[in-house]
């Protein structure tokens, strides 16, 4: 955890460490540089259904908004999802969470991902962009060989009562 | 027992016979051996102190209840003058005569008080004489009326006229009346005011009166003498310093007058008496003081005026700046000139060259007011944030940069600049010369930038950006090299250099092209002419093209016109050629711009013309068929009927067609032509105004696609962020989406940008927070 935490912000108690952030700010600038461009990127050549933009003025956290691909039990709803960026970024993958509750055989109650990219298949290459694409397409392919959701798991085969069991999920949590 | 009662009967009529006043009198012919009788008698019964109480109880009494009613009972409410000095005077030699008429008593208390041995201070005094004083002042004092300064008030004024008449005479002197006092000639009083006057300070001086009674009207009175005296001298005219005449005035005439009050009548200060010196100095000072403030004051209010008139009225700021330094009223001086732009210079009914060439005025006047351009920064933020809201200032700032002979102070500004830049080098060795900023600076800007910044830089930085300009400038530039038709590519250029020195090589890039666009469609046009198929063609009419890089023009505006089929054969040629010159390039004509030459011929009459290329068509398809219908014309031009009705006035306005009715043109013979020259003038104006309208894209239109960059920022916040108000985007746009320099958005802007967004439904305004719309 500690490592996400961006060293302007985080206040650091121990003094063996300062010295440890200190380095780390160096490269801070080279971060937010890729994160500036990643963005301005983003923005030129919107693609539909994915969107991202930081949540303040701290560059290295954003909030994400997918769209349910089409033609599956996704299709109409919309997600939202925090980006954290580590400051070793883009070497170490960003923390991504779902912020709206997602009922998916590869996403737990607390909104965690399970997703090769995220964690040991991450390269430099890829981007907030391709992030947000390959969650969008997790959605409407999940691998049910390793379940964070065992119930999602089980009902995903059947299709129709899946997307009714969906439908109830939103309905259920959009009242409370 | 009778006998002791009757012995200090004898006792008591003795003393009171030396001391009348313990019997409310003041005269006796008590002499100095028959005082000494008394003296031994009052030693004899060992009753000094007792008596010297009594007296001095008495003396207060008869103080109190005569001679200071008697004394104030004269101040009355006058208004003639002259009454009011007798009044005075008269009130003066009262009281001097009533404390006189003291003495012989207070010779007596003196050899009384000495034998008391007591010490005891009377009146907080040592001596009895001095006491006495005291208890006189602080007896008047007391009973002080309220208007009591009238007639003191008049004395002195009835007195300064004739002083300042004694040394100021001289041209007046065929006048009936003597101006000093008012009077004729015949039976001047001037003489005898002199000498009352002297005798009354002289009196006042001896009973110590003269500061506190009149110290506060005198200097009331003087320095309402020198406001007025200011007013009369100063008003009007800015182009003479007045500040040493004032100080020469204030030395000669009131110093001399005041010292006259002083001394009693001698122009000297006596050496010995440091009191009266003092007292003097100490006047002077703070006469001195009010000399300044005041003429510092007047001119504050009429520093407007002065700016205006700079560098005529250097001499004005001159003063000010050596008065500034003596009295405090820097922030009044940039409170009461801002007041004075905003009132004057910053409202809808001024045109902006007006308010540049203020701003100018202003920034060249404060500069020499005060260099370290404190004053400057302070006063003139109003009027810069004023011109950012013009729309024309832009414009009005290059094309006085780039206008040549009068009311172009910029362009030599600009060249000033050029010459400076080269001997820049010589800023080290004014080292000494360093002054500490101003306490009113602030701390945060670089003094430096402050003094450095001249003209051109704080017009530029009224807008923060040099991109502006540039781009402005290249717009201008732009008309004018399609204006002409003969280009003056060697004044261009050389303005283009001076603009460079001071904005920079990579900003002027692209005008530095255009200006090369020119030089080269020259060449061009003369290796096509020299063409076989051209040469054909050119039998009937010639042709030069403008061949301008797309890329480094500013936009055009679009504007559609079907030329002739004849002059379309014409441009597909010359195209063809220039393909042929040029590999991989060809040529996109804009029909609209340009010049034609043509000759007209009806009847008798030949006239011939530069007209634009849309007249030229128009006027052709006249050739062919002299009549036509506006929706025709429409067809075979393909421009919008209302922009046709609009320019076929000019034919009209020249008399070569008419509009039979509506919306139906003819071609006017030779035989009727007369009958329309009369007309023809009016119309030409109006004709004139829209030739010269500008063919690029307004700076405006350009900037709405800068801002279009955004909206995509804005959707990209929207859609993850929900809602946001307006400061927050502003913010969040400054972060992340204005990184490139030179792409600026000012709240205000902002907020226009999105209310048209949410005019046209791309966005809605809810509770002051930005959304989009729900799909």
């Amino acid at each position: 955890m500690a490592q996400n935490i961006n060293p302007h912000y985080a206040s650091s108690s121990n003094p063996a460490k300062q010295n440890e952030d200190t380095i780390k700010l160096k490269d801070n600038h080279a971060v937010s540089k890729r994160l500036q461009k990643e963005l301005m990127e983003l923005m030129r050549c919107a693609d539909k259904g994915i969107s991202a933009f930081p949540e303040s003025e701290n560059l290295f956290k954003w909030i994400g908004t997918i769209n349910g691909p089409q033609e599956t039990v996704y299709s109409g709803h919309k997600y939202k999802l925090s980006l954290e960026f580590p400051n070793s970024y883009p070497y170490a993958p960003p923390m991504v969470k779902f912020i709206t509750p997602c009922f998916h055989p590869n996403v737990d109650t607390c909104g965690l991902i399970c997703l090769d990219i995220l964690k040991d298949k991450w390269t430099a290459l890829y981007d907030v962009r391709t992030v947000l694409l390959s969650i969008q397409s997790l959605l409407a392919e999940p691998n049910t060989q390793s379940p964070l959701n065992q119930q999602a798991s089980y009902l995903w085969p059947n299709q129709p009562a899946y997307k009714k069991y969906l439908d109830e999920f939103y309905s259920k949590h959009k009242d409370s | 027992m009778a006998q002791k009662i009757d012995d200090l009967k004898v006792y008591w009529n003795k003393i009171t016979y030396a001391f009348p006043i313990l019997n409310d009198a003041i005269f006796s012919d008590c002499s100095n051996t028959e005082y000494e009788e008394v003296q031994q008698l009052i030693s004899g019964l060992g009753i000094e102190i007792k008596i010297r109480d009594l007296i001095l109880v008495h003396i207060e009494k008869y103080l109190r209840q005569h001679v200071a009613p008697n004394f104030w009972a004269k101040f009355s409410k006058v208004d003639e003058e002259i009454k009011g000095f007798q009044l005075f005077k008269s009130a003066v030699t009262d009281l001097y005569e009533a404390v006189s008429s003291f003495s012989p008593i207070l010779c007596r208390l003196t050899i009384l008080n000495n034998n008391c041995n007591d010490n005891k201070p009377i009146y907080g005094e040592k001596d009895v004489i001095l006491g006495f004083k005291q208890l006189v002042r602080a007896t008047l004092l007391s009973q002080l009326p309220l208007n009591f300064h009238i007639i003191i008030n008049h004395f002195y004024k009835v007195s300064f006229n004739v002083f300042d008449n004694e040394y100021e005479n001289s041209e007046m002197a065929e006048d009936v009346m003597c101006s000093g006092c008012l009077n004729e000639y015949s039976d001047c009083n001037c003489a005898y005011i002199v000498k009352v006057f002297h005798d009354t300070n002289r009196k006042l001086m001896d009973l110590q009166l003269l500061e506190r009674l009149t110290g506060q009207v005198l200097t009331n009175f003087i320095q309402m003498r020198i406001e007025s005296h200011i007013q009369k001298i100063c008003t009007g005219t800015f182009d003479i310093s007045h500040i040493g005449f004032l100080e020469n005035w204030l030395d000669t005439t009131l110093m001399t007058w005041l010292t006259r009050i002083y001394c009693a009548g001698s122009s000297k200060p006596p050496p010995d008496d440091k009191n009266i010196q003092n007292a003097i100095s100490k006047f002077k000072q703070k006469l001195s003081y009010f000399l300044y403030h005041s003429y510092t004051k007047l001119r504050i209010d009429q520093l407007f005026n002065i700016i205006i008139e700079y560098p005529d009225s250097q001499p004005a700021i001159d003063d000010i700046k050596l008065c500034l330094d003596k009295t405090d009223l820097r922030p009044t001086l940039c409170k009461k000139l801002q007041n004075a732009l905003e009132t004057r210079l910053l409202h809808p009914g001024v045109n902006t060259p007006d308010i540049l060439t203020a701003y100018i005025s202003t920034i060249r006047a404060l500069r020499h007011l005060d260099p370290s351009g404190v004053i400057l920064e302070a006063v003139t933020k109003p009027v810069r944030n004023y011109l950012r809201n013009r729309e024309d200032t832009v414009r009005s700032v290059v094309s006085s940069l780039t206008e040549e002979g009068a009311g172009s102070e910029l362009a030599e500004e600009l060249a000033k600049f050029a010459a400076e830049a080269d001997g820049d080098n010589d800023k080290d060795d004014a080292w000494d010369e360093w002054n500490p900023d101003p306490v009113d600076a602030d701390p945060k800007v670089d003094s430096n930038d402050r003094r450095a910044s001249d003209i051109i830089s704080m017009l530029v930085n009224v807008y923060g950006s040099k991109e502006l300009f540039v781009n402005e400038y290249r717009t201008l530039l732009a008309d004018r090299l399609l204006a002409q038709s003969v280009i003056n590519t060697e004044k261009e250029i050389r303005y283009l250099e001076l603009l460079k020195l001071r904005f920079g090589e990579s900003q002027l890039h692209f005008c530095e092209v255009m200006l090369k666009d020119i030089l080269d469609s020259k060449r061009i046009n003369a290796l096509i002419h020299q063409d076989k198929s051209i040469e054909e063609l050119n039998k009937k009419f010639t042709s030069n093209a403008m061949i301008l890089s797309a890329q480094f023009w500013p936009p055009f505006k679009d504007e559609s016109l079907e030329l002739p089929e004849e002059i379309k054969q014409h441009l597909e040629a010359y195209t063809k050629s220039f393909e042929a010159l040029k590999g991989n390039r060809t040529l996109s004509w804009k029909p609209h711009l340009g010049n034609v030459n043509i000759e007209i011929e009806i009847g008798t009459k030949k006239l011939d013309l530069t007209v634009s290329p849309f007249n030229a068509t128009l006027i052709m398809h006249f050739q062919n068929k002299p009549e036509w219908t506006i929706d025709e014309l429409h067809q075979a031009m393909k421009v919008p009927v209302t922009i046709l009705r609009r320019k076929i006035t000019y034919w009209q306005s020249m008399g070569l067609i008419t509009e039979k009715s509506t919306d139906f043109f003819v071609l006017v013979d030779s035989s009727d032509s007369k009958t329309n020259v009369q007309t023809s003038q009016v119309q030409d104006m109006i004709c004139e105004d829209e030739e010269t309208e500008s063919v690029m894209t307004s700076a405006q239109d350009q900037r709405e696609g800068e801002l279009q960059v955004f909206w995509s920022y804005i959707v990209g916040m929207l859609t993850n962020l929900d809602s946001l108000p307006l400061d927050r985007i502003h913010q969040m746009l400054k972060m992340f989406a204005l990184q490139t320099p030179g792409t600026e958005c000012s709240i205000q802007e902002l907020r226009q940008f999105l209310d048209t967004k949410v005019r046209t439904h791309q966005l809605v305004l809810q509770g002051g927070m930005y959304k989009l719309p729900k799909t």
